[in-house]
């Protein structure tokens, strides 16, 4: 919504110049977008004469244009505009003025010399809409400023409004706001007689009555279309953001903006036989006025004659009953339509009207007949014509049931306790009429309020006019219970820090990726798309983080970084039947240098047992970190990948597989790793051991085993054995080449051993240690070295 | 007699003149060795008449402890001296850099989110998730946005088929929530969040923290003392003031958009109000006995405030240069 302070003045008989409109409308909810105030253009922008022009030698859209600015001399001003011609009068900012944008200097274009501008109004920053030159009338004085010529002592407003408030998307609603927070009187305004000539021959059917409550129309005859309309509805047409066409359909345009009731005038002479007010049928079209031609969905509200449709109901005329200057019959309609019946379908087709706006939200549906005779009346005024009287079917108009209100509901919402005479004086300024009952008021909520339907609304109305700022911000009264604190789960926070303690640092990337990452890299081929993406490269959901790594690894190479060490926690999505899964995921990337280069420790890569270690420390050994036992995902080198299982498979680690590595173009060694963060949250019960006296014994055993065995198993079966007093079992030294055959390896295993309540005897530890051989040879067939 | 004090003096001066332990324990064999001068001297005492022996036998034990005593003061004031010269030596430059892992740090939206969190946690608010895809109902129409409101329009939604969408703000959360828990309650939701729109100030993922207070008697004062009690704590500011601003969100009303005193002027910083009767109805909460109140905060937002970043985009990008600046953090 925008609209001219001068317009709103003409509904105060008092001056408005007192109050700080801003805040006014800002306190009253109405979102104040910008205020634009056009008194502080330029003097140096003044009326402008063209009185000569000619092509530009070296460019075929440029003109050099002779311009008249009251001046001895002419100006030469080179021009682009397609409607600049000889003999109109427009804006010309002169050397030195300074447009809402920039300012004006001498130029040469394309190597003519231009001595300022010619203007368009969204140059002047009147109309946001309005390209080419801006055309005054030939009678405006030539060197005049034009903030004297335009009376721009003005300042526009544009308001963001929120969908309740529909009934402020007119001139009449601001209006009534302004006066409730003020109280300002509104001025009264009569509604003229309208001098019915001929009787109304038209026919009209409301087939959908329940989508069409009301429908007032009346026939005009004899216009002249191409009169001109006074100053004042031009400029606050325009300064409401509205582009001219001609009289009529500005005039419909004034009263939209004046009373917020959408009009349509048809040309009478291409009506056909009764209109009526139905649902399109299968396989209808229409050409509407911006020249678009749709295909009507089958059930759409539609305005047809007997040869088919007219007007998509309360979103846009069709072009081919449209009225033109030459027009001189014409069938206006002033409707209100069911707001259920209209949302939507202008987006549908990509549209959205003024009309079409405020339908959706809500018209007045006693403002029906008003506003078609306040059109009607004017249009006669300025373009003569006679005109029939009112048809006006009206059915099934929306009920408006008394609401209760209770000042205790008041006081127990707001915090502030109201007393009734608060309450009365309240509703008064708001105009609201009620029956005041004990503390309690019913009140009819007024045609054009489509949001007021329960006490609660009311209650924010009190609330608004008592003033949102006049609320104290008071702390509430905390009933004091704990919160819970499981013992049993670790935080995710805690599980973050341990890995920025390692090196690593959070990312945090969009969830969506692309089709092809999600298929090749992601190994997942039942992607869930959306229907709307932002981009291409955006439209599926990630079923892993693995692509937004790699695209943030390559970000970070091209910018320098050689080591790039990163995690993100987030969900990841899948299907699951006709529904959805989403599982909160750690993930992460390895990049180059295992630390970073410095004075002292050697430089190498990082490799797959760093990265190993880190997710021990994090999961706190917790996970079983193996040979899989699933499908490998496509991204992993097929060496070098272990799945992470706890109880059930929980995550992968593993070197990006060098075809992958290949296709990003990474010369070093990536690697990736994901685990559920459920397997890393949920803690173990505690089984603590108080440390005994003694001290532990330690032996070394070197065994040769196939080289195909895995020291995991080894380590595993040992465990798995539980003998007593080993208290751990570990590789320390791994050992393949001379002396040792060639299908073989020698591993060197060190055990450690104690007992609770003594220092255990040589001859003890020697039988553990060939317990743990017997082992050892009986299930690997390990010979000891 | 005289000549073994003079073996005192003797043995002081030569002890003197040894510089390392090898010379002293040279030097100590000519007094106290096998055949050093005191050695010697107990030895002569078997001459001496058994009058004289325990007389000057016991003087003998004086000089002989007394140079042993020479000796040992001597022993450590060498090995002094030595440790003395090795430190000097052994001097590093204590100036070069520590050797380590490369610096980690916590995302700047981490660590907002995390200090929104222990805010709200000191006054006993629990935390809850839900759903990203969520369905039409709980993402809408549970939030009293019925099918073709005009406010579906304000939230640019993401679809991923009919009745499933990217949901685009954490207040599903809050029905979820209800559902579970009975009042009186109180729950923050952070989280990921949707709309189809993209420029400098806006990003199609971006996080909200969605914060409820259900009970007997919570109120709107109440709402405006906690928005303001949290954006006081959250920017250690306690002359902080806000405004709230009459606003429409579906699911709450009355609604207020709230601002912050900033730089000497007014800046939005989240939506809030008192849970609509039509929410509390969906989840049966008697609207009779319980009221309460919602609000959401952009994280992204309180973020770029108080790191005074004035852009959304690095956010996303993920700059090692510009994270690991949060490393200390």
């Amino acid at each position: 919504m925008q609209f001219s302070k001068t317009w709103l003045q003409d509904f105060f008989d008092k001056s408005i110049d007192k109050i700080n409109l801003d805040e006014v409308l800002t306190m009253a909810g109405l979102e104040v977008d910008s205020v634009q105030d056009l008194s502080s253009l330029s003097k140096l922008i003044v009326v402008g004469e063209i009185v000569g022009i000619e092509k530009h030698p070296d460019a075929d859209r440029l003109n050099i244009c002779k311009v008249d600015v009251g001046l001895d001399k002419q100006l030469q001003i080179v021009c682009g505009a397609p409607n600049a011609r000889e003999g109109i009068k427009v804006p010309c900012a002169l050397v030195g003025a300074k447009l809402p944008a920039f300012e004006i200097k001498k130029a040469k274009l394309r190597g003519v010399e231009s001595n300022g501008m010619l203007c368009s109004a969204k140059e002047l920053g009147i109309n946001e809409d309005a390209e080419g030159l801006y055309e005054m009338s030939l009678t405006k004085k030539v060197g005049q400023p034009i903030i004297d010529a335009l009376s721009l002592d003005d300042e526009i407003y544009t308001l963001s409004l929120t969908p309740n408030r529909a009934d402020c998307l007119s001139m009449i609603g601001v209006a009534r706001e302004v006066s409730a927070f003020t109280q300002l009187p509104l001025k009264n305004i009569k509604n003229q007689l309208l001098n019915e000539n001929f009787t109304l021959n038209q026919k009209v059917k409301i087939i959908e009555k329940k989508s069409c409550p009301r429908y007032c129309g009346i026939q005009i005859k004899n216009i002249d279309n191409k009169a001109t309309l006074p100053v004042w509805i031009l400029q606050n047409l325009e300064r409401g953001g509205i582009t001219s066409i001609n009289p009529v359909v500005d005039i419909t345009n004034y009263v939209l903006l004046e009373m917020g009731q959408p009009l349509h005038a048809f040309n009478q002479t291409n009506i056909y036989g009764v209109i009526s007010v139905r649902k399109a049928k299968k396989n209808e079209t229409l050409k509407l006025l911006n020249e678009q031609n749709i295909k009507l969905k089958e059930g759409e509200l539609i305005i047809a004659d007997e040869k088919g449709p007219l007007a998509l109901a309360g979103v846009m005329g069709g072009e081919s009953s449209s009225i033109n200057q030459d027009s001189t019959e014409i069938f206006i309609e002033s409707a209100y339509f069911n707001p259920i019946d209209i949302a939507g379908i202008a987006r549908s087709y990509g549209l959205n009207t003024d009309s079409s706006h405020r339908f959706e939200r809500g018209v007045d549906f006693e403002n029906t007949k008003n506003a078609l005779q306040r059109a009607t009346s004017l249009i006669i005024e300025f373009c003569g014509g006679e005109c029939s009287n009112i048809l006006d079917i009206e059915d099934n108009l929306p009920p408006r049931e008394p609401i209760e209100l209770r000042t205790q509901k008041i006081s127990a919402i707001m915090g502030v306790s109201l007393k009734d005479n608060d309450v009365k004086s309240i509703l008064d300024k708001l105009n609201l009429s009620y029956i005041e009952k004990k503390s309690k008021f019913l009140i009819t909520p007024p045609s054009f309020r489509f949001d007021l339907s329960i006490e609660e609304d009311l209650v924010e109305e009190i609330i608004r006019v008592y003033g949102y700022d006049n609320i104290p911000a008071s702390i509430p009264i905390n009933k004091a219970k704990m919160l819970e604190s499981p013992n049993n789960k670790k935080s995710i926070h805690s599980i973050k820090s341990s890995l920025i303690n390692l090196g690593y640092n959070e990312v945090v990337s969009y969830s969506f990726t692309n089709k092809e990452t999600e298929e090749k890299l992601h190994s997942n081929k039942d992607v869930i798309e959306l229907q709307n993406p932002i981009a291409s490269q955006m439209n599926v959901m990630r079923s892993r983080i693995w692509g937004s790594h790699i695209e943030t690894l390559i970000y970070n190479l091209n910018r320098g970084q050689n080591q790039v060490r990163i995690f993100e926690v987030a969900p990841v999505y899948k299907r699951n039947k006709s529904n959805f899964k989403e599982t909160l995921m750690l993930s992460g990337l390895v990049y180059g240098d295992y630390i970073p280069e410095q004075w002292s420790n050697k430089k190498r890569e990082i490799n797959f047992f760093d990265i190993k270690g880190d997710i021990e420390i994090i999961s706190s050994n917790t996970l079983s970190i193996n040979t899989p036992n699933n499908d490998i995902p496509d991204a992993f080198h097929p060496g070098e990948v272990a799945e992470l299982i706890s109880k059930v498979p929980v995550g992968w680690l593993g070197q990006l597989h060098p075809a992958l590595q290949q296709k990003y173009e990474l010369s070093g060694k990536t690697y990736l790793f994901e685990i559920e963060m459920e397997s890393l949250i949920n803690l173990q019960d505690l089984d603590i051991k108080l440390p005994t006296k003694f001290s532990p014994i330690r032996r070394d055993i070197s065994i040769v085993v196939d080289k195909d065995i895995q020291v995991g198993n080894i380590i595993s079966e040992v465990k798995s054995k539980a003998i007593d007093r080993i208290i751990d079992f570990y590789p320390f030294d791994i050992y393949q080449g001379d002396g040792i055959e060639n299908n073989k390896k020698s591993i060197a295993f060190l055990i450690l051993m104690q007992d609770t309540y003594k220092t255990l005897e040589d001859e003890e530890v020697n039988k553990i240690v060939d317990q743990v051989l017997e082992i050892l040879q009986n299930k690997f067939k390990a010979k000891l070295r | 007699m005289d000549d073994l004090k003079k073996l005192i003096k003797s043995a002081k001066k030569d002890f003197e003149n040894c510089k390392t332990l090898t010379e002293l324990d040279n030097a100590k064999s000519q007094y106290i060795g096998k055949s050093g001068f005191v050695t010697e001297a107990m030895r002569g005492l078997s001459k001496l008449s058994n009058e004289e022996k325990p007389k000057v036998g016991a003087f003998i034990n004086e000089i002989k402890q007394s140079i042993e005593l020479l000796l040992n003061n001597r022993k450590d004031d060498i090995q002094k001296q030595a440790m003395l010269s090795n430190l000097q030596s052994e001097y590093i430059d204590v100036t070069l850099p520590g050797l380590k892992q490369s610096q980690g740090s916590l995302h700047p939206i981490t660590l907002t989110m995390r200090r929104i969190e222990n805010i709200f946690h000191s006054i006993g608010f629990d935390l809850a998730t839900g759903p990203e895809i969520e369905d039409d109902y709980h993402n809408f129409t549970a939030l009293n946005i019925p099918e073709s409101h005009p406010a579906r329009a304000m939230h640019d939604t993401f679809y991923i088929d009919k009745n499933h969408v990217l949901r685009t703000h954490t207040s599903p959360v809050q029905v979820r929530y209800m559902k579970d828990n009975r009042p009186p309650l109180k729950v923050i939701s952070p989280g990921r969040v949707y709309r189809v729109d993209s420029d400098a100030t806006h990003s199609p993922m971006f996080h909200q923290v969605e914060g409820l207070w259900v009970d007997t008697d919570v109120n709107f004062a109440n709402l405006k003392g906690v928005a303001q009690d949290f954006l006081q704590k959250f920017f250690e500011d306690h002359d902080l003031t806000i405004r709230f601003r009459p606003s429409f969100f579906p699911f709450t009303e009355p609604s207020a958009e709230i601002d912050m005193s900033w730089n000497g002027g007014w800046l939005e910083i989240g939506g809030c109000g008192m849970v609509h009767p039509e929410v509390l109805k969906q989840v049966n909460i008697n609207t009779e006995e319980f009221q309460g109140f919602a609000f959401g905060l952009g994280v992204e937002r309180l973020a770029m405030l108080k790191y005074n970043i004035n852009d959304l985009r690095p956010f996303f990008t993920n700059d090692l240069r510009f994270l690991k600046q949060f490393g200390g953090q």
